[in-house]
C-alpha cells in the first residue's frame, strides 16, 4: 500500500519535517561547524558563510585508516553478536531446559555493568591471550554491546514464531539446527536485521573499548581518533566535526538500507 | 524434563517403544543438540561478563590502588570501602541525582519515543525517510555530540538561549550548565534526545505488530483515537514496553559519557551520578576500591529494579 | 540426565581458567628496540619523533613511539603495570610522577647519572620521590595573563600587576559584548589548576585549605565573577573553551597557558601580549604551578634495557632538544639557561619562562596525596562561584571532608 499524497498526509510530512529539523538541529551545527574555517567554536556563525572544506580534507587525511577500522570492527561484531546470539535466541524462545531462567537473568545483570567495570577487566585477559591492539580483540569487546540485547530481542521475536513449522520439519527427521537453520533464520529475517543493525550501532559508536585496549596508533577506532583530535587543544573544529560528520556517514547508509526491514516489525508476529 | 522431540499431535512419525538404553541415548543427544544452541552464548557471557563482574565484586572489599597493579598486592578491607562511601558527604547528592537523572530520562525518551513511533504509524509520504533520519542523535560520536551541546546550552553566546531570549520568552539568559540547580536538567534534556531514537525504533517495531484488524473491528465498535489507543494498542504493546523500560533504565543508570561530555559531574557535583561518581574516584583519585563499590552499588540498583518491575509486571499480567 | 550440561560447564570454565593465567610476555621487543610512550598531539608528535629517531641513532638502537591520549593514559599506565608491559621509556604528566613512584613502578634516573643540574628546583621537586629523582621534564609550562593589546590601548588600562588592579582592569574592560576576563574552574584538575597561583601566591597551602590566605584568594576569583567581569560559565569552561573564547573577541583578557600560542598566532586579526599573572600586593612572589611532561624509565625487570632507556632519556633531555621542543610546542625549555636563550629567540614567551623560574610542582607538598587536595579545591571553588556557598563556607566545607 503506497502511501497516497493527500494534503492531509502532506501536513504530516510538513510536521515530520519540522520534528526532524528540531531534533537534528545539532546534527545540522556540527555540519555547519565542519564547513567553517574560523577556528574556533565560538566565532561560528549561524550559516556556514565561507564554506570550505578544507576541514573535511584534513579529515579525510587523518582519519581514514580509523573509519575503516571502526567499519571492519562494527561489522565484525555484528557477526559475531548474531552468530552467538541467534541460536541461543532460539533455544531460549523454544527449548525448556533448566537453568535457562538463570541464564536470562544472568544477561540482563550482564547488562547492567558499567562499561569501564568491563573494560578493565578484559584488558588483563586480552593482554595475556595476545588480543590487545587487534581487530579479533575489539571485536570481540564489542559484540559485549550487541549480544545480551540481540538474544532478548530475537528471542521475543521468535517466540512468536508457531511451533508448527519446526515441528513438520522434525517430524521429517530434521535436527535440530536444520530446523533452526532452513526454517527459523529466514523467518526471522527482520529480527535479526533489526538486532544486526543495533549491534553495528552499538559497536559503530562504542569508545571505551577502543580507549583501553588499543595502545597505540595502528588500529584505532574512528571514536577514538576524534578523541584524539580533542586532546590536542582543538585549534580548529573543522575537522573535529567533519570527522564526526564523516563517522556518521556509513550508519546512515546501513540505516537506510535497513530501515525497511526494522519497520516489518522485529519484535514478534508478522509471520504471514 | 519436557523435550521437543516429540512429532506432531498426530505423531504420524512416532517411534515404535524401544527399549529404555536407546531412548535414553537418544534424549542425552536431543539435549545434547539442544545445549549446543546455548553453549557460545553461556561461555561468551561467562568470560566477558561473568568475570568482569566477579572482579569488581572482589575489588570492592580491597584496598586497590595504583600500587595494586605494580605489585599486585590488594588487601582485603572488607566493608570499609562500602562503609566510607555510604559516609561520605556526597552519597546522598549522587543517588538523588541518579534517581532524578534515570527517572527524567526514561519518562522522556518514552514518552516522546511513543508520540513519534505513533505519529510514524500514520502513511505519509518520505516517512520511512524521515524515521531513518531520527536516528541520528543515536549515531554521533558521543564525545562530539556532548561538545556540540555545550555550545549550543552555553549561557551567553549559545544558540538555545538566544534563540529563547529572540522570541522573547525569557528575559535573561538560562544557566544551563553552569547552575546548579538548573544543570541537572540540561543534562536529562540532552540524554532525552540521545535516547529517543532507540525508544522510537523499538516501540514503532511494536506498534508494527499489530494487526489491523484489531483496529478495524474496534473502530466499529466506536473505539478510535485515545479509546483505540488505550484498549487496543497499549495492551498489545505491553510486552514491547516492559522490554523498552527496563532496558532503558538499566542503560541508563550506566550512562558516563554524556555527563562527562557535558558538564564533568559539575557544578559542584550537581551533576555527579552513581556511576561518574565511581569514575572519578577510581581513575581521579585512583582509589579503585571505592570506585568497585560504587559501581557495585549502582549494579545492584539496576538489579532491584529489574526484579521488582519484571515481579510486578508478572502479577500484573496474571490478573 | 545433568551430566551433559554439567560438562560442557567444566570444559567451559576449565578453558576460561586456563586462557585466564595463560603467559604470553610479549609487548616491547627483545631486539633492542626501545618502546616509547608519550601523549604527544598529533600535531606536536613529529617534533619528538624526530628527537627521539636522533638519540636512538646516537645510541645505535631502533625506537618505536606510542602515542595515547592524554587522559587516557593513566588507565594504561595502570593496565601494563599491572600485566608487566611497561614500555622502556614513559612520559608521565608531572603531578603523576610520584604517585606513580610510590607504586614502585619507576626506577630511579640517578642510576643512569641524570641529575636534574640546571633545572629549577620546581621541577626537580616535580619529579623527585622520596629523595630521588625519577622523572625529569624537559619542557615546562606555567599559565599567564594574555590580554588584547587593542582592546587594553582603547580603554585606556594598564596590564594588571596586583589583584587590586585586576579587578579594576577586568571591570573597565567589560563592555555590553565583551567580557574583561576568563579563566577555567571547571569540576576537573584543570580547575584545580588555574586556582593554584591566586592559592599559592597569597601564602595559602593546599593542605591548610580552610586558612585565611585561601579564603582570601577565592574570594578575588569570585568577586570577578560577581562583578560581573567573567562570565559565570567559567564553571564549565575548559582552558580550551577560555581561549575560544579570547579569540573570538569574548573577553579582554584571560588566564591560560603558552601551549595556545600557535592558535593565538594564528588567529587573524587579533594582536595578543601576555604578562605575568598579577600578585596580591606590589613585591609579591608569582608562585605558579608547574606544568610539562616528565620522562621516566620504569623498571621492567631488563637492567640492559633499562640502562639503554636511561642514556635514551638523558639524551633526549638535552638542553639542545629542549630547545627544540619548546619553539614546536609553545612551552619553555627546563634548563634555565636554555630557558633564557629562548626567551631570547622568542620575545613572546619571555613572560612565562620568568613565570616558570619561580614555578611550584604541585606534588611537592602532599606527593602521592595530591589527587584528593586537588579535588577539595575544585569543590570549594565550584561552590564558591556557582553562589551555592560563600568562599569562606565552601573552604570549610572541603577541608572538613578529609
Amino acid at each position: 500500500m503506497s502511501p497516497t499524497t493527500t494534503p492531509r498526509t502532506l501536513l504530516s510530512t510538513a510536521l515530520g519535517i519540522a520534528l526532524l529539523a528540531f531534533m537534528l538541529f545539532p546534527v545540522y551545527w556540527m555540519v555547519n561547524v565542519s564547513l567553517q574555517g574560523g577556528s574556533t567554536a565560538a566565532s561560528s556563525t549561524f550559516f556556514p558563510t565561507d564554506i570550505t572544506l578544507d576541514g573535511y580534507r584534513t579529515a579525510i587525511q587523518d582519519q581514514t585508516g580509523n573509519l575503516l577500522t571502526s567499519i571492519v570492527v562494527a561489522l565484525g561484531a555484528v557477526v559475531v553478536s548474531l552468530a552467538v546470539a541467534t541460536p541461543a535466541a532460539y533455544a531460549l524462545s523454544r527449548f525448556r531446559l533448566r537453568g535457562m531462567g538463570i541464564f536470562l537473568f544472568a544477561l540482563l545483570l550482564a547488562q547492567m555493568i558499567p562499561g569501564i567495570v568491563i573494560a578493565n577487566s578484559l584488558y588483563t585477559l586480552f593482554n595475556d591471550l595476545g588480543l590487545l591492539n587487534s581487530y579479533p580483540g575489539l571485536i570481540l569487546a564489542n559484540a559485549t554491546h550487541g549480544i545480551p540485547f540481540a538474544i532478548l530481542i530475537m528471542s521475543a521475536f521468535m517466540r512468536s514464531i508457531p511451533p508448527a513449522l519446526t515441528e513438520a520439519a522434525r517430524v521429517d527427521g530434521a535436527s535440530h539446527f536444520r530446523a533452526f537453520w532452513s526454517i527459523i533464520v529466514p523467518v526471522s529475517k527482520n529480527s535479526l536485521i533489526t538486532a544486526g543493525l543495533f549491534c553495528f550501532l552499538f559497536a559503530w559508536s562504542d569508545f571505551m573499548f577502543g580507549l583501553t585496549l588499543t595502545t597505540g596508533a595502528d588500529i584505532k577506532p574512528v571514536t577514538l581518533g576524534i578523541y584524539d583530535y580533542l586532546q590536542g587543544n582543538v585549534q580548529s573544529w573543522g575537522p573535529v566535526m567533519a570527522t564526526a560528520v564523516l563517522s556518521s556517514v556509513p550508519a546512515i547508509v546501513l540505516l537506510v538500507l535497513a530501515q525497511r526491514y526494522i519497520a516489518a516489525g522485529a519484535l514478534g508476529g508478522a509471520v504471514k | 524434563m519436557t523435550t521437543t522431540l516429540a512429532a506432531g499431535p498426530r505423531g504420524a512419525a512416532a517411534p515404535p517403544s524401544s527399549p529404555p538404553p536407546t531412548r535414553r541415548r537418544a534424549r542425552r543427544r536431543e539435549l545434547t543438540a539442544q545445549w549446543l544452541f546455548l553453549v557460545p552464548a553461556i561461555a561468551y557471557v561467562l568470560i566477558f561478563f561473568g568475570y568482569p563482574i566477579v572482579k569488581n565484586l572482589v575489588m570492592g572489599f580491597q584496598d586497590y590502588s595504583v600500587r595494586t597493579f605494580v605489585t599486585g598486592e590488594a588487601p582485603w578491607v572488607g566493608l570499609a570501602n562500602y562503609a566510607e562511601v555510604v559516609s561520605s558527604g556526597i552519597f546522598r547528592t549522587t543517588v538523588v541525582n541518579t534517581a532524578l537523572f534515570t527517572l527524567g530520562s526514561i519518562a522522556g525518551q518514552f514518552v516522546i519515543g511513543l508520540l513519534f513511533a505513533l505519529f510514524f504509524k500514520r502513511r505519509f509520504p518520505l516517512n520511512n525517510v524521515l524515521r531513518s533520519l531520527l536516528l541520528l542523535p543515536w549515531l554521533l560520536p558521543m564525545i562530539a555530540g556532548s561538545a556540540v551541546w555545550r555550545w549550543i546550552l552555553d549561557q551567553d553566546g549559545g544558540i538555545l538561549n538566544e534563540t529563547l531570549q529572540g522570541i522573547g520568552l525569557i528575559d535573561d539568559p538560562i544557566r544551563w550548565l553552569t547552575s546548579p540547580d538548573i544543570a541537572l536538567v540540561a543534562v536529562i534534556l540532552v540524554n532525552v534526545w540521545v535516547g529517543i531514537p532507540f525508544n522510537m525504533t523499538l516501540l514503532y517495531s511494536g506498534l508494527q505488530n499489530i494487526p489491523d484488524e484489531l483496529y478495524e473491528a474496534g473502530a466499529l465498535d466506536g473505539a478510535t483515537g485515545w479509546k483505540a489507543f488505550c484498549y487496543i494498542t497499549w495492551p498489545n504493546l505491553r510486552s514491547v514496553v516492559n522490554v523498552v523500560l527496563v532496558l532503558g533504565v538499566i542503560y541508563t543508570l550506566k550512562v558516563l559519557d554524556i555527563i562527562l561530555g557535558l558538564t564533568g559531574g559539575g557544578p559542584a557535583n550537581a551533576t555527579q551520578t552513581l556511576a561518574t561518581d565511581s569514575y572519578r574516584r577510581s581513575f581521579q583519585e585512583f582509589s579503585f576500591g571505592t570506585g568497585a563499590a560504587v559501581s557495585n552499588v549502582l549494579i545492584v540498583v539496576s538489579l532491584v529494579f529489574a526484579v521488582v518491575y519484571l515481579r510486578a509486571n508478572r502479577r500484573a499480567e496474571e490478573e | 540426565m545433568r551430566r551433559t550440561p554439567t560438562a560442557v560447564g567444566a570444559a567451559t570454565a576449565a578453558g576460561v581458567a586456563l586462557s585466564l593465567s595463560a603467559c604470553s610476555g610479549q609487548t616491547g621487543a627483545d631486539d633492542g628496540t626501545l618502546v616509547v610512550t608519550d601523549t604527544m598531539s598529533a600535531t606536536s608528535a613529529p617534533v619528538y619523533e624526530e628527537i627521539y629517531d636522533a638519540c636512538a641513532a646516537d645510541l645505535g638502537l631502533d625506537v618505536r613511539a606510542n602515542h595515547v591520549a592524554g587522559s587516557g593514559l593513566i588507565a594504561t599506565v595502570l593496565q601494563q603495570a599491572s600485566s608487566q608491559t611497561l614500555p622502556d621509556v614513559l612520559m608521565l604528566d608531572n603531578p603523576d610522577v610520584q604517585q606513580i613512584a610510590s607504586s614502585g613502578a619507576l626506577s630511579p634516573l640517578g642510576d643512569y647519572g641524570i641529575t636534574g643540574a640546571g633545572l629549577p628546583q620546581g621541577v626537580l621537586d616535580a619529579g623527585t620521590y622520596d629523595g630521588a629523582l625519577y622523572g625529569i621534564t624537559p619542557v615546562v609550562n606555567s599559565i599567564g595573563l594574555f590580554y588584547d593589546a587593542r582592546a587594553l590601548a582603547e580603554a585606556g588600562v594598564e596590564p594588571p600587576t596586583t589583584w587590586d588592579e585586576l579587578r579594576t582592569a577586568a571591570a573597565e574592560l567589560t563592555t555590553e559584548d565583551r567580557y574583561g576576563i576568563a579563566f577555567s574552574a571547571t569540576n576537573s584538575f584543570e580547575g584545580t589548576w588555574q586556582f593554584l597561583p591566586f592559592l599559592w601566591s597569597n601564602g595559602a597551602e593546599e593542605d591548610d585549605l580552610a586558612s585565611p590566605e585561601a579564603v582570601e584568594a577565592l574570594e578575588l576569583v569570585d568577586a570577578l565573577v560577581e562583578d560581573g567581569s567573567a562570565s559565570a560559565s567559567v564553571v564549565n569552561w575548559s582552558q580550551n573553551d577560555v581561549n575560544d573564547q579570547f579569540i573570538a573577541g569574548n573577553t579582554a583578557m584571560m588566564v591560560n597557558g603558552p601551549w595556545n600560542m600557535p592558535s593565538l598566532e594564528a588567529a587573524e586579526g587579533l594582536e595578543y601580549a601576555s604578562v605575568p599573572l598579577p600578585v596580591p600586593a606590589a613585591g609579591d612572589t608569582l608562585e605558579a604551578p608547574l606544568g610539562g611532561e616528565a620522562f621516566t624509565v620504569p623498571d621492567t625487570g631488563n637492567p640492559e634495557k633499562m640502562a639503554a632507556a636511561g642514556a635514551f632519556v638523558d639524551c633526549v633531555t638535552a638542553g639542545e632538544n629542549q630547545l627544540t621542543m619548546a619553539t614546536g610546542r609553545g612551552a619553555v625549555p627546563a634548563d634555565s639557561a636554555v630557558a633564557a636563550e629562548a626567551a631570547r629567540q622568542n620575545p613572546t614567551i619571555a613572560t612565562f619562562v620568568d613565570t616558570v623560574q619561580t614555578a611550584r610542582a604541585r606534588t611537592a607538598l602532599l606527593g602521592p596525596d595530591w589527587p584528593q587536595a586537588a579535588t577539595q579545591i575544585y569543590t570549594a571553588e565550584q561552590l564558591a562561584l556557582t553562589d551555592t556557598e560563600s568562599p569562606a563556607e565552601a573552604l570549610e566545607r572541603v577541608a572538613a571532608q578529609d
